[in-house]
């Protein structure tokens, strides 16, 4: 997913240390702003807390999504030059292992947690209810579009202007 | 790793990064990793820019480093 703008149709070139920050805030307060949202219990300031680190996680993955970089992970590749496309390819299949990894391990997880909760040893925290499974899909939908990305920016040195 | 001269054929033609990423048909951004040598073209793009400053592909690019313009010119005159 790419946000082409009128003003921008090659994305917003940002700078790969700005790329950066707003990749650690969306990889930190989303998680972070969903597990707050689940030990608020009663509590309205932990509950609004969390929302507003999810709510800004989530306004760095628009700004993310008209940049020139995350267009490089996105655009079609007849619309990139050769570069670009080897950078993607590359950035794509390390992005890939790690989100095979990533989701190998949630899912190990899950499967530990509920055979062991079956067997009566341990009652570790696993995905209940539907609000549960729609935080971690986002959780991944976001990582699956933005990993390659996150490769690229920190990858690469950035390219000072013409 | 490839070398190149292409920011002193550049620099020799006033043309900016701008100008030589739309005559070959790539991104701008693409001619700086060019220049500081942390892209090697492929032989297309290669000899799209030898075509450009109208020179032979191995006197833009080369497997050696280039030796300095400076040498070259007092290599000349002596």
């Amino acid at each position: 997913m790419f946000i082409r703008s009128k003003a921008h149709p090659f994305g917003r070139p940002l700078q790969t240390g700005t790329v950066r920050i707003l990749l650690i805030v969306l990889y930190a307060f989303y998680p972070l702003g969903c597990i707050l949202q689940l030990v608020a219990g009663g509590s309205v300031a932990l509950g609004l807390a969390g929302v507003a680190l999810v709510v800004a996680a989530l306004a760095a993955f628009a700004v993310l999504a008209g940049s020139s970089l995350h267009r490089q992970t996105q655009e079609p590749e007849s619309l990139l030059d050769e570069r670009e496309r080897e950078e993607r390819n590359r950035a794509s299949f390390q992005a890939h292992s790690v989100f095979s990894g990533i989701v190998l391990i949630g899912v190990l997880y899950m499967m530990l947690t509920a055979d062991m909760a079956a067997n009566g040893k341990l009652d570790l925290w696993r995905p209940t209810d539907g609000t549960h499974w729609n935080a971690i899909f986002g959780g991944l939908i976001l990582l699956s579009f933005t990993l390659p990305g996150a490769v690229l920016a920190f990858g690469k040195a950035p390219v000072e202007a013409d | 790793m490839i070398y190149n001269r292409l920011s002193v054929f550049r620099a020799e033609r006033g043309l900016s990064r701008k100008d030589i990423a739309e005559a070959v048909g790539v991104n701008p951004q693409t001619i700086g990793y060019l220049e500081r040598g942390d892209y090697a073209p492929s032989v297309e793009l290669a000899l799209k820019l030898s075509a450009l400053f109208e020179v032979a592909v191995e006197q833009l690019f080369s497997l050696k480093p280039f030796a300095p313009l400076a040498h070259s010119l007092r290599d000349q005159e002596s």
